[in-house]
């Protein structure tokens, strides 16, 4: 096997909760606020069932082939050349997913504070630092996700304790004013970002221990769906009716707080404590796409990837996204559908396939 | 050999990463030196030539050496740390470039507390300048808002005695709740509401004859309306107490009551108060409720009246309930009926309660809000009398 380290399953569902979460706080809510307005804090709820679907069908999919990930068992599957081709569709989508990531880290960190530092150095940098911990392979991550978190998670509950003096509960009401479809139309964003969790089929192999594997995914399902609505919720209380012209909510949020006039303008602090959360984050799918293109090329080791990757994924960040508009439009718009139909398609289509096969090959056995 | 070579080898690799890292933590574009910059404490906005804005701004003169710890707080607050100027420009960011020109540092708005609007850019409409505060990064969305009689740069430029210069001089008046007290962000929220309406606290300056000093020194006295983003009148100071109740904004406050056939009166101290806006409609008339709930002490009272006496409290309950409710209504006779602007968020508490309805009425609601019925309710708790009497009472043995 290409990676000797292995992980609990805390680690799997903290890495997930990184991957999923960390740029989807600040993206979420101005565009889910844009179809569901107040309703903002329900979309999540209703993006769930997509991550709930996805970790379903990949936990069955990695029990009929224990030990495998998708890039290989996609080849057992449907055969040599056609699983090549899905993997690599697959592939390629991962490489997008993980420019975007990319680009999501460097144009926040671009609108906040660095106005003028070519984007590039941004993404760079933080791919720099990335790649030793992809080198040091899926423990490091583990490690870094378990030290990381637990600071990253206090930070998003400690925004919202700090402003509750300025927190008007009034804000949510009227609840479904034009009824439930605007909070569905919001939630094609959290289907689009929870739909990721079909990534957890790169971390399940190097699980040391496989029963508990569906419960630990739903709780991390649960958790980032939590976070989401928390957070909408937070910046709906603290915003109103502006919230849907804000594109940073949390960030504008951590820069309103104001205890005892003393202790303000902590925002920097806040962006520094969340980069380590972003660092989980990148760090996970930079790995598990190095990992799937050694996989897909069945190399024995993954290593000597690493930077050729982390230059690609840097180039494709500036690639495939023209600018920050279109970026933030794409998400209420054509993104979800992307990366549901990648993420859920691929999967559903592999598992039928497998359910198949297995049963003619019990029929056919005695 | 191999072995002390290794550990060498290993600081080595140490060494050069961490020599490394210095090169990405510079930041080398974004580079910002304290000592570069021009702190802007207050910013002003006022109507200027032509269509133009004059952008004017109280920028912080950073302390010399020579201040020291001793003479630090006299000469602080005497000798003025910051100095004025304002250039014109199309928007405010263009009077910024402007403003830029005449200065040696780069001007930063991130210390940037206090927002004063003048008065003539306040009748003409204030919707278009707010982008600014809201979208530029630097600016912060806490910073207080005010408006100012005539320009609002002769406010920036006085030297209060107590405080360091205006900007902290309205900040710290504002903090005390005798006023409404905005924020950018509420200013833009009340902006998005239906028919734009706001309240902003009134700058003026105190006349010279309350002062020993033939200084001028701003201080809040009433408050702007705004309805449709554009200033329509303005609320003196009783008026604007009245309004802080049905906004549930009053922090303090005194009320001074005459019981019926005595002479002499009784005041009361404010402790905390809250406030409910129950919305109904029936039969088509719009109604709101104002329940208030509000917490006395006693202060002063130069009655003869004994304080333990439970019906001189039943009757002094009485009295200040009606105290409040008149404030009240004299501050809506005034918003409600006369300029039309709905500052107490009435709009927002239909729609929660009535969404069906307000979607339906909701262009109508120009001409709704001056109709809806408003009717008070307040409870008033006297909670303390205050620490001993200082007059003979009746129906007290002596």
């Amino acid at each position: 096997m290409i990676e000797k380290g292995r992980i609990s399953y805390l680690e799997l569902a903290l890495i997930m909760y990184a991957t999923v979460v960390a740029t989807a706080i600040l993206y979420i809510p101005y565009v889910t606020s844009q179809h569901a307005k107040r309703d903002l804090w329900l979309s999540p709820i209703w993006g769930s069932l997509s991550g709930f679907l996805i970790v379903m069908i990949i936990v069955k999919l990695s029990k009929l082939y224990p030990g495998k990930t998708l890039i290989e068992y996609g080849e057992l599957i449907l055969g040599r050349t056609l699983g090549k081709i899905i993997s690599f569709i697959y592939l390629f989508f991962l490489l997008h997913d993980t420019a975007i990531a990319f680009r999501e880290y460097g144009e926040f960190i671009e609108s906040a504070f660095l106005h003028k530092t070519p984007i590039i150095f941004v993404t760079g940098s933080i791919a720099l630092s990335c790649a030793i911990a992809v080198h040091g392979g899926i423990e490091t991550i583990g490690r870094c996700a378990t030290i990381f978190l637990p600071i990253v998670l206090a930070l998003y509950i400690l925004i919202y304790v700090f402003l509750i003096p300025d927190l008007n509960v009034k804000n949510i009401f009227p609840i479904m004013q034009d009824g439930i479809m605007p909070s569905i139309k919001g939630s094609i964003a959290p289907h689009a970002w929870l739909s990721q969790f079909s990534l957890m089929s790169f971390l399940i192999p190097f699980l040391t221990n496989q029963q508990k594997v569906m419960k630990w995914g739903m709780f991390s399902v649960i958790a980032s769906v939590l976070t989401m609505v928390f957070i909408n919720l937070g910046n709906l209380l603290l915003f109103g009716g502006i919230i849907s012209n804000l594109y940073f909510p949390v960030f504008e949020a951590a820069r309103f707080i104001s205890v005892g006039s003393f202790f303000e303008h902590i925002e920097s602090m806040v962006i520094a404590f969340w980069v380590l959360g972003g660092f989980v984050q990148l760090s996970s799918f930079f790995y598990m796409l190095t990992l799937g293109t050694s996989q897909w090329l069945t190399l024995p080791s993954y290593k000597q990837f690493v930077l050729p990757i982390g230059f690609l994924i840097i180039i494709f960040s500036v690639w495939s996204i023209p600018s920050f508009e279109e970026m933030i439009q794409g998400m209420g718009t054509t993104m979800p559908f992307y990366f549901l139909t990648v993420q859920l398609l691929i999967p559903v289509l592999l598992l039928g396939v497998a359910v198949i096969r297995r049963k003619r090959s019990n029929s056919f056995l005695p | 050999m191999s072995c002390m070579i290794r550990p060498i080898k290993k600081t080595m690799t140490l060494m050069l990463l961490l020599c490394l890292t210095s090169i990405f933590l510079t930041g080398c574009w974004d580079r910002t030196e304290v000592n570069d910059l021009a702190l802007i404490l207050a910013a002003g906005i006022d109507k200027g030539k032509n269509k133009n804005i004059e952008l004017s701004a109280q920028i912080y003169i950073p302390g010399g050496s020579q201040g020291g710890q001793q003479s630090g707080m006299s000469s602080g607050s005497s000798s003025g740390q910051s100095f004025v100027r304002s250039a014109e420009g199309e928007t405010i960011a263009d009077a910024m470039a402007r403003l830029q020109e005449e200065l040696t540092r780069e001007v930063f708005w991130g210390q940037n507390e206090v927002l004063i609007i003048g008065e003539k850019l306040a009748k003409a409409g204030i919707s278009d300048e707010i982008d600014f505060w809201m979208r530029h990064s630097e600016p912060r969305i806490r910073a207080d808002v005010f408006v100012s009689k005539g320009r609002s740069k002769s406010v920036l430029g006085a030297k209060p005695e107590l405080e360091r210069d205006a900007a902290k001089q309205l900040r710290k008046i504002v903090k005390t709740h005798i006023g409404v007290k905005v924020t950018v962000k509420d200013l833009s929220q009340m902006l998005a509401g239906e028919s734009a309406p706001a309240v902003l606290p009134w700058v003026e300056k105190l006349p010279p004859s309350l002062m020993d000093k033939k200084k001028e020194i701003p201080i809040i006295n009433g408050a702007a309306i705004f309805k449709e983003g554009k200033m329509v009148g303005r609320l003196d100071d009783k008026e604007t107490r009245g309004i802080l109740w049905p906004r549930n904004e009053i922090k303090s406050g005194m009320i001074t009551i005459a019981i019926d056939d005595e002479n002499g009166y009784i005041s009361l101290k404010l402790l905390r108060s809250h406030t409910e806006l129950i919305p109904s409609i029936k039969n088509g008339q719009w109604s709101m409720h104002i329940k208030t709930n509000a917490d006395l002490e006693v202060v002063q009272n130069t009655t003869k009246l004994n304080l333990f006496n439970s019906k001189v409290i039943k009757r002094s309950k009485q009295k200040v309930a009606d105290e409040i409710e008149q404030r009240e209504r004299l501050a809506f006779s005034e918003v409600q009926e006369k300029l039309n602007s709905d500052i107490f968020g009435f709009a927002n508490e239909f729609q929660s309660k009535y969404p069906q309805i307000w979607k339906q009425k909701k262009d109508e609601w120009n001409e709704i809000f001056p109709q809806v019925a408003v009717s008070f309710e307040t409870k008033v708790k006297i909670k303390r009398t205050g620490l001993a009497t200082g007059k003979r009472q009746r129906g007290v043995e002596q």
